[in-house]
């Protein structure tokens, strides 16, 4: 069994445990290159994100580790076993829970949690599982009554029943109101501070960034980029980032040239300039805005972050 | 196959297709209102009908049959020439038609007569009463004039004679129409779960497919089981109808039948995306089946559609039903019923292990 790993800070020790090891694997649907040539490794212990806009390949990769789905190349080693042959054995040791809550509506709380639990070798109480995901005033309440947050936490609880090494969250989130986001979030935390390893999809950067020890960016099928999350912001080079539209046409070359800016990127008229120095390319928008005479109709300044990554490697923003 | 994921499965469906109350419900619904309204609206007790008696006789013992008869209450005694009387049988507008015929006066006196009577068979529903009605004259006049019961034997004519009433006849093919109606829903079961992701859930744990299979198996038999008894009950606490076979062959009848009724929901399951198509598939099949598969009507087969009818599960599951509850046969008469059902069954099953998919 996993042992807590506390006091770590980034990313995994040197040498530490590879639970999964992914080596150049593709899927192709027709002439859609859905993953396409990825290789990573992840760490007992550690939560590791895929964070990329819908279609990235995100869940195809995740479904293809989980063995719903068939590789079209590479090789997938999780505990040092052949995952695409010993799928049966696989699926003992994993915990999943998919983007859809797959629950049925005519089962209460704790038969829910009952009758995934004898699917399964290994096998935890049901009891701790429903006090943990606070569903124990829930436990006869069938399924088509609970709300959307307890269904979440339910499908979540599915996923732990066989006390799993690996657990696969797949956009957990998504649809979910801010304040059953951070309960969530509490509880992904939880996960990992009891050692379990978590590999979360998502399109929320936040969420990447909440979580995640090491983040992977996926876009058209390829892992764009792979660290921790701080060293993806730190790669750009800027500690913050401008967001700035104006009146009439700019040229973007006087806005690049301007100091401190790093990088420029411009979108719907507007432009997102990476900087190192925010105060000092401010004061140098301002100065040209003057001189262009022409104002500034909008200005936004925030510290860099996984989105601008993501922006800077794609020239797109993550969210649609 | 895990012992514990399957009994878990039984359980939890088991409690799923309970609380789903409409789908059985509904399923049962159709077969006890079926059996009331012609077991009851068409009481037999209720109905009167012409009944013919050609005297050829003419004497004092025929007077006295005749008399019988004519005091029934809900009969209407017709007396007309033979020819005549015969026609208006093959219309429809006798119950029967009884023939004394000449000598019988002397047969009586020598301890045994017999009586020919014509039944009208094409009516099902009048046949019962009529039936019984004349039975029970006969009986009445046989003690009346000897107080023996056999003096006078009925020979009875284009009619069954193990005296099989209409509501005797619709109780099987009720227990059949359910039993394919609950069955062939696995495949709204298995298509909704797949719509939810559920079959992709199940699809990312150890659950072998043959284990949920067979699990659905047993959890569609419980209520299958469960319906039959209600039916054959109500059938026999409200309308007399027994079962004069052996329990045993009834039992290997209903799991035949549920069976190859489920591999027709899973081979619906496996072709089919939406809960709406399986709906329009499961109607397209259903309907068909019931009346090809005679569970409301006899059938006069004619030789065109023979085959299709002999094809149909369905046909089989009746048959056997009506051999086992109305006539108390046992294997050497429903083999031929059995093999087409587990063929059935095994066919439907080879073919969805073959096209069955968790998403």
């Amino acid at each position: 069994m996993t042992t807590p790993t506390a006091g770590r800070v980034n990313g995994p020790a040197p040498g530490a445990d590879i639970v999964l090891n992914v080596q150049r694997l593709s899927k192709r649907y027709g002439q859609v290159r859905a993953v396409d040539d990825i290789s990573f490794e992840v760490y007992r212990g550690e939560t590791f994100g895929i964070l990329g806009p819908n279609g990235a390949g995100k869940t195809t990769t995740l479904e293809i580790i989980e063995g719903l789905r068939s590789a079209d190349a590479g090789a997938i080693r999780f505990l040092g076993v052949d995952a695409l042959r010993e799928r049966h054995w696989v699926r003992e040791r994993i915990g999943v829970q998919l983007q859809s809550q797959a629950l049925w509506p005519e089962l209460t709380v704790e038969e829910t949690l009952k009758l995934f639990r004898s699917l399964f070798r290994v096998r935890v109480d049901v009891e701790p599982l429903l006090e943990r995901f606070s569903l124990v005033d829930k436990r006869g309440t069938l399924v088509k009554g609970l709300s959307g947050g307890q269904k979440q936490r339910l499908s979540v609880a599915t996923a732990l029943v066989n006390d799993p090494e690996v657990v696969f969250l797949d956009e957990p989130t998504t649809g979910l109101d801010p304040q059953a986001r951070h309960t969530f979030w509490d509880l992904v935390r939880e996960m990992r501070h009891e050692g379990k390893t978590v590999i979360v999809t998502t399109h929320y950067m936040e969420e990447a960034e909440a979580l995640c020890e090491r983040v992977a960016i996926m876009d058209h099928g390829l892992i764009i980029a792979l660290d921790t999350p701080r060293e993806l912001v730190r790669s750009l080079g800027s500690g913050s980032t401008i967001e700035c539209g104006f009146e009439h046409g700019v040229d973007e070359r006087l806005l690049a040239g301007a100091p401190g800016v790093r990088d420029i990127r411009s979108e719907d008229g507007r432009f997102l300039l990476f900087t190192s120095d925010a105060p000092l390319t401010l004061q140098a928008v301002v100065q040209l805005a003057q001189k262009e005479a022409c104002a500034i109709h909008s200005l936004n300044v925030r510290s860099a972050s996984l989105e601008d990554v993501f922006i800077v490697l794609t020239g797109r923003k993550l969210r649609d | 196959m895990s012992v514990r994921a399957f009994a878990q499965m039984v359980i939890a469906q088991a409690a799923m297709l309970r609380r789903n109350t409409s789908f059985w419900l509904a399923s049962i619904f159709t077969a006890v209102v079926s059996m009331l309204i012609f077991g009851w609206l068409f009481n037999p007790e209720s109905q009167a009908f012409d009944l013919a008696i050609v005297d050829q006789d003419r004497t004092e013992a025929s007077q006295a049959l005749r008399d019988v008869f004519t005091a029934l209450e809900n009969t209407e005694v017709r007396e007309g020439p033979l020819e005549e009387e015969h026609r208006a049988l093959r219309d429809g507008d006798r119950g029967a038609l009884i023939v004394i015929a000449p000598g019988f006066q002397r047969d009586v006196e020598r301890g045994g007569a017999a009586l020919q009577v014509y039944y009208d068979n094409s009516n099902l529903i009048r046949i019962g009463y009529v039936t019984s009605t004349i039975t029970a004259a006969v009986k009445a006049y046989n003690e009346q004039v000897s107080g023996r019961g056999d003096i006078v034997r009925l020979e009875a004519q284009a009619v069954d004679t193990e005296d099989v009433r209409f509501i005797d006849f619709l109780t099987p093919g009720m227990v059949g129409m359910t039993i394919m109606w609950v069955n062939i829903g696995v495949g709204f079961m298995l298509v909704n779960w797949r719509e939810m992701g559920i079959l992709r859930r199940l699809g990312v744990t150890p659950l072998r497919a043959g284990t949920l299979i067979a699990s659905q198996a047993v959890s569609f038999a419980l209520v299958s089981f469960t319906q039959v008894a209600i039916i054959l009950l109500l059938g026999r606490l409200v309308f007399g109808v027994d079962i004069s076979g052996s329990y045993l062959w009834l039992v290997v009848t209903v799991l035949l039948g549920l069976t190859a009724m489920l591999s027709i929901g899973y081979v619906i399951a496996s072709f089919l995306r939406t809960v709406t198509s399986v709906n329009a598939a499961v109607n397209l099949i259903a309907f068909p089946m019931i009346f090809l598969g005679k569970s409301y009507f006899p059938l006069d087969t004619p030789p065109a559609v023979a085959p299709l009818v002999n094809f149909i599960p369905l046909t089989h599951l009746n048959d056997a039903l009506r051999e086992v509850i109305n006539h108390g046969h046992g294997p050497a008469e429903l083999w031929i019923n059995w093999a087409v059902l587990a063929g059935w069954a095994l066919a439907g099953y080879l073919l969805s292990m073959r096209v069955f998919r968790w998403q």
